[in-house]
């Protein structure tokens, strides 16, 4: 059994022990080399959110090692309490394919159908984690520089039970489901062939991990682990659409909404075999079913309670929760929705409004009704910011401050080792009334970001402030009156908090109103939610409510007639209906006034015909509408820039990125930009296109504490450069991988051991009897291996350690006698060099 | 097309010709794909392209290799389709070599272009829509069309395959669909050539071992099955039923979820599940092949089919019924068989499957309990319906879930610790629970109910997701609960019931999250809204502190809660059980608070939701002539409307109207039931001379109201005046009733004179119209795009 894994950087040594087949039958073992090294802090620190160390990764107290068992444990063990992060160090461990190694892969014993020498018994839980026919593996364990002690071992999946990933099964063998659901019902008794080869075996970038964190001493981070398992099997079937729950080693990642487009966001990601919805968006430009994501790709799949394992909102603008109430409770979705408090208390103010607009004002049936809203929004959970929220027992989340609205968050989705961060809408920069976006270096595999100005760099926001307030203040001062149309809540209070600011200082005596009550209501969320606010709202926050305003009052519908300047605020916020709308049309006329349009407006609204240059409206009646007022369009969107996006890379320090939110065109430049800079890759799929990335799954090992004691009495302990082997057998027990001591390992699975001896003729010429000769080998071995424990046995046989030498006549030549030596694979390089010693031949016998 | 529109296109399409124009939002052109189907589906597409050469110039435009967006090429295609679609402009278009161009190797598809999902989409609707007529079979047949649809099946956009599967059945749906008389021959030589292709493709997926190619063939032939009904469906099956039975023959199963379907789709078609083609059989075969998991789709599928063997039905129901039976085996203390349909016992896959995982067992549990509840109220469910095994396994669920199980086999306390806490499961199985309320059972059985119903509302662990359905199973069961015999009170069982019911919700009104809170005033409001009558459950109701908590919670914190609260105590009070009608002595002032305390929510809640929910509950009091109000009617009306019509609300307004609505009514006579708004002829005497009823409508300042809202900016409001206002002038106004309102020194003549000089019915029909009518012209859209051109890129990403 020979083969050699890929020499990473720092990595440990090659495989120690080889095995010749001479026997022709062999042991199917996993060779797991592993090598630890001291961790390099980087990054986040202990106890900052999302830097928790690596979690101890076994219950059970024979494998729990914790500092006081061994010598000088300290440092590590202390750093192992739940939660993610990069633990203490990270080792890799590279499964080479069969056949695709230098060793005698392809011989006999490698075949389907072969028994196992000693077929373990699948009782208590315990078994191996693959079975007899399967090729070894040769596994080497790396050290990667950054994180932690997590250990890396290549594998199909962390667990063989779930459901399998469904690729293409090559023709003449069974796709690798059906085995593995043998092994699982059947047990491998039966034989069943793992087939040579089998899909995916040893397919690059199929690992699994092996988390050790905690359970490894400091000083012993620099154990290299040989470890002995059966070897780990694999399973694949072919998947038809999206996502059929599948446990794999890779994300995918479709959007249905905000694929290289602006509106709508609808992406879903697969990860670990979770499936997960990331916003569930409308689109404000149609009317009819156009206006939501097609979920028709995901019901398909079956109920979508069961597909789906949890919707994530990231924000409460309608471009990413519009469509929530409909897939809740009109599509049938079922399961839990995720956000945070702000969004899930301003979310239903936002649907209300879109509700009246599309039920009441365009006399749309079938659409949501308020108790749907409501009915939706108790699906809610509720989340806080950097809390790791368990899904369930595999899936967790966390969410990361995003600035762009009151409540908008980054969600980080983790399965096992694996995690992808979804940013929603983002702000890199502090507005007036919120933080910048802010996420941990917590090194996803995947990082999802919008790209709404992908190509932009944006200038300094004062100067577009300042540009804002010179246009208020001139249109004012003249007289005239200023018509600001916005959505209810978001950037209205932004705009409402610079103006108060403004007609403080400038002490200005005109009126600013703000329609439909929504001061009042503002007013209520920003206190409820204030932490979410800016450092400097939360601090002047006892002397003064920023958002209780001195000079902004609630609008009523008969001050639009008072003569006089004024500034209002109305929603909604593209002049497509309602009092905005009302509004507009009494001050259109006078080219005194002033509409700023903060915001994007769609096709066919009011708000988009004017900001294209239309001047001469139609309006219902054939009447038609002269806009002689000034319109201004002023863009307060709070958007994350080209290099606010490349900042929040670099802050993640992710794999991979992927673009969405955005158009193509400027996408792709920002791509080129990312692949350039950060020597990631980076994608942009379109709507309903796939991107898969493999992933190398980490799956928690304990080590026991015995077979780290038992190495370390063997020698020095190991170093950060000088890493040591540690040889151990992986098996699976409850759901969990353990390395422990292969008479452990034993015990664990109800095994009689069975032992593999190598075995060699070597021919002496020597007439003398069987016992003479077997005498002549004693004293020749006792003079030549003194650190040997050579011993004559009282049978005439002679054994060196495990070697075991016995003389016998040959059958043909009297005057020859056949050595027949034989050993354990532990001995082998013993072995050889006695079979090389007894070749040359014994010294003559003193006559 | 208007003459407006037919001047604006040839810019436009210059403007979409121009590739140096972008055209930044995809939805205009979405809509104007949408204009000219309606055009053509209205009138003659050749006579369009006639008159409007531009189109054609746009469509050669596309031919040039000239960097057109990707978009504008997707547009142009698909609208290429939409004229290609009458067989005249087919022609036209074929004749000009448009359409080898654009959707033959000439055109986009060797293009760079091709490359975005979006040209390879259009390219595929473009075909879809073109595809309508025998002619373009040929056309498709030709040029190579259908191998590059047959690839596009594995597209990498699951939009354009899904397309692309979409496309095949319609083109196998007509070619087969052709003038030939009678069935086609089973030999694919006498097919038209198209069919041949696509059944030949679809005969060499079937006998591919690639499993995506499998599911491909697998899912165009359940659409095909699903969607035409011809005569040739029995031909295709039979030709290609044995290569499904080979499918079956094969280990590991491959694609099982599109067999299901596909199987599925040939039971239902009426072609096919009447004759038998061996169809049960596979059918058979292929419960006993599949997992568990997926074999409940399919039995389900099997149940719900109309004419089915009954032994089929039988097997699949057993199918649906294993995980209970294991969940009722493992459940069991006593040995014997669970009660289920014979035949229907744990076997060992299913209990390994649910043994296997969390994840697996909570997937399993819930697809079935979902597919039973799907199955429940079905006529065609099987019978007898083994409702008390159901109830049993149901409740076992539940207290696996909830730890209060004590299983005595090793299988059940795995599966108990499997199952502890699992919210999904929990949320399954009491709405399963619920629906079996709609029938009994077993004594013994529906007091487990309720004693599970009352440990999960109980239970601080339940999570507010599983208390609401809790409280909705709790109230599915109440509501379906029998009356004692001989009287219309609630059985004693229920009464126990219910108190021990009553602290709980008292319990869960005060918890510290909102939707608890709201899910228990939702059934409060229910249960009274049903029982508000039954002596026994007005008794405990009174007895309990449920009404003044109910009240309390008027000043909840959270909106919705305030709003359920204003619901729940309108309804508690409309039921005489609000919490202070018990001392008689103090009726009159408490009455007045709870009123006052409404009118209170409507002045001054900051939310909507409650102001909402304070109108809708005062105009069931009016309608009910409420006891609060029947004491000065127009003294309420008028705070009320007085209320409303200062509310920023839209809603609170407009329902503002409706209770005006409801006051006129019974002042002058009742609208038609029918439709209150219609303008009719008063069909009942106005209780008192009109004159009076004019003055107390003016009294409680209702023209003011409605006048003012018939200008409201929210336009469901104005329609509500208008319809309210048409309505009082019907009354008012016809059969002499003007002449004694005239008659009368105190009429409000003025309100009279107005109303008769508006143009009521004029205003009522601009307001029909949707505000955004004009905005969605035709033309306003062309104009929208042809000012868009040169428009700064910026405001287009800024979504918000």
């Amino acid at each position: 059994m020979q083969g050699t894994a890929k020499a990473l950087p720092g990595a440990a040594h090659g495989p120690k022990v080889r095995a010749r087949r001479e026997s022709g039958l062999s042991i199917p073992t996993l060779w797991v080399t592993a090598a630890w090294r001291p961790r390099k802090e980087r990054g986040s620190q202990p106890g900052t959110p999302g830097s928790e160390g690596g979690s101890g990764a076994l219950s059970g107290k024979s494998f729990n090692s914790s500092r006081k068992g061994v010598p000088g444990g300290t440092g590590l063990g202390s750093r192992t309490q739940g939660g993610w992060g990069p633990g203490p160090g990270r080792v890799l461990l590279q499964v080479q394919a069969p056949g695709r190694g230098r060793g005698p892969r392809a011989g006999p014993a490698w075949e389907p159908g072969l028994r196992p020498l000693h077929p373990p018994a699948l009782g208590s839980h315990a078994r191996p984690l693959g079975y007899a026919q399967a090729p070894p593996r040769q596994i080497r364990l790396r050290s990667v520089p950054p994180p932690p002690a997590r250990v890396y071992l290549p594998c199909r999946r962390r667990r063989s039970r779930r459901c399998w990933t469904r690729r293409p099964a090559p023709s003449h063998r069974p796709a690798a489901r059906d085995w593995l659901s043998a092994v699982q019902s059947e047990g491998p008794e039966r034989g069943r062939a793992f087939p040579a080869g089998a899909p995916e075996a040893g397919a690059p970038g199929c690992a699994c991990a092996v988390r050790a964190a905690g359970l490894v001493p400091a000083e012993l981070r620099s154990w290299a682990v040989v470890g002995q398992a059966w070897s780990v099997g694999s399973g694949s079937a072919a998947a038809t659409g999206w996502g059929a729950a599948c446990r794999m080693p890779e994300i995918r990642v479709t959007p249905l909404g905000a694929g290289q487009d602006v509106g709508r966001s609808c992406i879903l990601v697969s990860i670990g075999g979770k499936n997960v919805m990331l916003d569930c968006g409308m689109h404000m430009g149609f009317n009819d079913d156009r206006r939501f994501p097609d979920f028709s790709y995901i019901t398909r799949n079956g109920r979508l309670t069961d597909f789906l394992d949890c919707v994530i909102i990231s924000h409460f603008h309608l471009d990413h929760c519009g469509a929530l109430p409909y897939f809740s409770e009109m599509v049938g979705y079922d399961g839990p929705i995720y956000m945070t408090h702000p969004t899930q208390a301003i979310c239903p103010i936002l649907l209300e409004d879109y509700r009246k607009i599309a039920v009441d004002k365009k006399g749309e049936a079938n659409f949501f009704t308020s108790q749907m809203i409501k009915d939706c929004m108790k699906k809610v959970v509720a989340v806080h910011l950097h809390q790791t929220v368990q899904v369930d027992d595999e899936l967790e989340i966390k969410a990361y401050y995003a600035g762009h609205v009151l409540g908008a968050a980054m969600f980080q989705i983790k399965v096992g080792s694996e995690s992808v961060v979804y940013t929603g809408d983002y702000n890199m920069t502090p507005d007036r009334h919120l933080g910048a976006a802010w996420i941990d270096k917590c090194r996803p595999n995947l990082l999802i970001t919008e790209s709404t100005y992908a190509t932009t760099i944006r200038d300094s926001k004062r100067c577009r402030e300042r540009d804002f307030l010179k246009k208020v203040h001139e249109t004012v001062e003249r007289g005239g009156k200023v018509l600001i149309p916005v959505f209810a809540l978001g950037r209205a209070q932004e705009l409402c908090i610079l103006l108060e600011t403004f007609w403080e200082r400038v002490n200005l005596k005109a009126p600013i109103y703000f329609s439909t009550g929504l001061t009042e209501k503002a007013n209520h969320y920003y206190k409820l939610f204030i932490t979410w606010t800016n450092q400097k709202i939360r601090k002047t926050f006892v002397q003064r409510n920023m958002f209780e305003f001195k000079h902004i009052k609630a609008f009523d519908r008969a001050f639009a007639d008072n003569p006089g300047p004024m500034v209002v605020f109305a929603t909604p916020g593209m002049l497509h209906a309602g009092q905005s709308l009302q509004i507009f049309r009494k001050w259109a006329g006078n080219e005194k006034n002033m509409v700023i349009m903060p915001g994007y407006c769609v096709q066919g609204t009011v708000g988009h015909k004017i900001l294209s240059g239309q001047r001469k409206l139609e309006m219902e009646g054939r009447q038609v509408l002269e806009v002689k007022m000034q319109v201004e369009y002023m863009s307060f969107s709070a958007h994350a820039d080209a290099k606010g996006i490349m900042q929040l890379v670099g802050q993640a320090e992710p794999e991979s990125v992927l673009l969405v939110h955005g158009e193509a065109k400027k996408m792709e430049f920002l791509k080129q930009k990312i692949e350039q800079e950060f020597r990631v890759n980076c994608y942009m799929p379109a709507n309903g296109e796939t991107v898969t990335l493999p992933t190398s799954p980490s799956i928690p090992v304990g080590i026991s504490l015995g077979l780290l004691k038992r190495e370390m009495a063997q020698g020095l302990l190991p170093s950060a450069k000088k890493p040591r082997l540690l040889h151990g057998t992986l098996i699976m027990k409850d759901s969990s991988f353990q390395l422990v001591s292969s008479e452990q390992a034993l015990k664990e699975l109800g095994l009689a051991e069975h032992q593999l001896r190598f075995t060699c003729r070597v021919h002496l010429h020597d007439s003398r009897k069987e016992q003479e000769t077997a005498a002549r080998v004693y004293s020749h071995l006792k003079s030549v291996l003194k650190d040997h424990c050579v011993q004559h046995l009282p049978d005439g046989s002679v054994t060196v350690e495990s070697i075991l030498i016995q003389a016998a006549a040959h059958s043909e030549d009297p005057g020859t006698k056949v050595l027949l030596v034989s050993w354990t694979y532990q001995d082998e390089e013993l072995g050889s060099y006695l079979t090389s010693l007894l070749k040359k031949g014994l010294p003559q016998a003193p006559s | 097309m208007d003459p407006e529109c037919s001047q604006l296109l040839p810019a436009l399409c210059a403007v979409l010709a121009d590739p140096r124009q972008p055209v930044a939002d995809d939805t205009c052109l979405e809509k104007l794909l949408d204009w000219f189907k309606t055009i053509t589906e209205a009138g003659s597409s050749l006579q369009l392209l006639q008159e409007n050469p531009c189109l054609v110039e746009l469509l050669c435009h596309v031919l040039k290799p000239q960097g057109l967006s990707a978009r504008v090429l997707s547009f142009s295609l698909r609208l290429a389709g939409v004229f290609a679609a009458q067989e005249s402009c087919f022609q036209y278009l074929q004749q000009a070599e448009l359409l080898p161009g654009l959707f033959g190797e000439a055109g986009p598809l060797g293009q760079a272009a091709w490359s975005a999902p979006t040209v390879r989409s259009g390219w595929i609707q473009g075909l879809r829509s073109l595809a309508q007529h025998p002619s373009a079979l040929p056309f498709l047949a030709d040029c190579g069309t259908l191998d590059t649809i047959f690839s596009l099946q594995g597209d990498s956009s699951l939009f354009v395959a899904s397309a692309a599967g979409q496309l095949l059945v319609h083109i196998l749906g007509l070619s087969l669909q052709g003038p030939a008389e009678g069935p086609p021959s089973p030999q694919a030589c006498d097919w038209p050539v198209c069919a041949q292709k696509i059944v030949g493709h679809i005969e060499g997926s079937l006998r591919s071992m690639a499993t995506p190619q499998v599911t491909q063939a697998l899912n165009v032939l359940t659409t095909t099955f699903g969607h035409c009904h011809g005569p040739w469906m029995q031909v295709l099956w039979e030709r290609l039923s044995p290569l499904v039975a080979c499918l079956l023959q094969e280990d590991p199963l491959p694609a099982a979820h599109s067999l299901v379907d596909l199987l599925l789709s040939v039971a239902r078609s009426p072609v096919l599940s009447s004759s038998d083609c061996g169809l049960w059989e596979t059918l058979a075969q292929t419960l006993r092949r599949l997992s568990p998991a997926q074999a409940g789709p399919l039995a389900l599928g099997i149940l719900k089919l109309q004419d089915c063997p009954q032994a089929l039905r039988a097997q699949a129901f057993g199918v649906l019924l294993q995980p209970l039976a294991c969940v009722l085996t493992a459940a069991d203390q006593a040995p014997g068989p669970p009660g289920l349909p014979e035949g229907t016992t744990g076997d060992s896959v299913t209990v390994d499957t649910l043994l296997s995982s969390k994840s697996a067992c909570a997937g399993l549990l819930c697809q079935t309990l979902a597919h039973l509840e799907l199955l429940q109220p079905l006529p065609q469910r099987p019978s007898p319906w083994p409702q008390a095994p159901l109830l049993g396994a149901a409740v076992t669920i539940l207290r696996f879930c909830n730890g209060s199980a004590a299983p005595a086999s090793d299988v059940g306390g795995r599966l108990c610790a499997i199952l502890a806490g699992c919210v999904r499961v929990q949320r399954a199985a009491l709405d399963f629970l619920g629906a079996l309320a709609q029938e009994t059972g077993p004594q013994e059985l529906v007091t487990q109910v309720s004693a599970v119903l009352l440990e999960y509302l109980r239970s601080p662990d339940s999570s507010p997701t599983v208390l609401k359905k809790a409280f909705q199973a709790t109230l599915r069961w109440l509501l379906s609960s029998p009356r004692a015999p001989g009287c219309c009170d609630l059985d004693p069982d229920t009464q126990l019931f219910l108190r021990e019911l009553l602290p709980v919700l008292r319990k869960r009104l005060c918890s510290p999250c909102w939707e608890v809170r709201d899910s228990g005033l939702e059934f409060l409001t229910q249960v009274t809204r049903h029982w508000g009558g039954q002596a026994g459950f007005r008794h405990a109701l009174l007895a309990s502190e449920v009404p003044e908590l109910a009240e309390q919670l008027l000043r909840d914190p959270e909106s919705y809660v305030r709003a359920s609260a204003v619901t729940a105590v309108g309804q508690l009070s409309s039921q005489g059980l609000h919490a202070t009608a018990a001392s008689p002595e103090q009726l009159g002032g408490q009455k007045e608070s709870l009123l006052a305390e409404l009118l209170h929510v409507l002045s001054t809640d900051s939310e909507g939701f409650p102001r909402r929910a304070a109108m809708q509950v005062f105009t069931e009091w009016l309608r009910d002539r409420h006891a609060d109000v029947a004491e000065d009617t127009e003294r309420f009306v008028a705070r009320v409307l007085q209320a409303a019509s200062r509310d920023l609300d839209w809603e609170v307004r407009a329902q503002g109207l409706e209770l005006a609505l409801v006051f006129l009514a019974q002042t002058l006579g009742q609208p038609s039931a029918r439709c209150p708004y219609a303008v009719a002829a008063p069909q009942a005497t106005p209780p008192g001379p009109l004159a009076q009823a004019l003055r107390a409508l003016s009294r409680v300042r209702l023209f003011e109201f409605a006048f003012r809202a018939l200008f409201d900016c929210d336009r469901p409001v104005a329609q509500k005046s208008c319809d309210l206002l048409l309505f009082l002038r019907a009354q008012a106004t016809p059969s002499g009733g003007l002449q004694e309102a005239e008659g009368s020194p105190d009429v409000p003549e003025a309100v009279l004179a107005v109303l008769r000089s508006l143009d009521l019915e004029g205003l009522r029909g601009a307001l029909a119209e949707s505000s955004d009518h004009v905005e969605k012209s035709p033309q306003s859209l062309l104009q929208d795009m042809l000012a868009t051109v040169g428009v700064r890129g910026e405001n287009q990403a800024d979504c918000y």
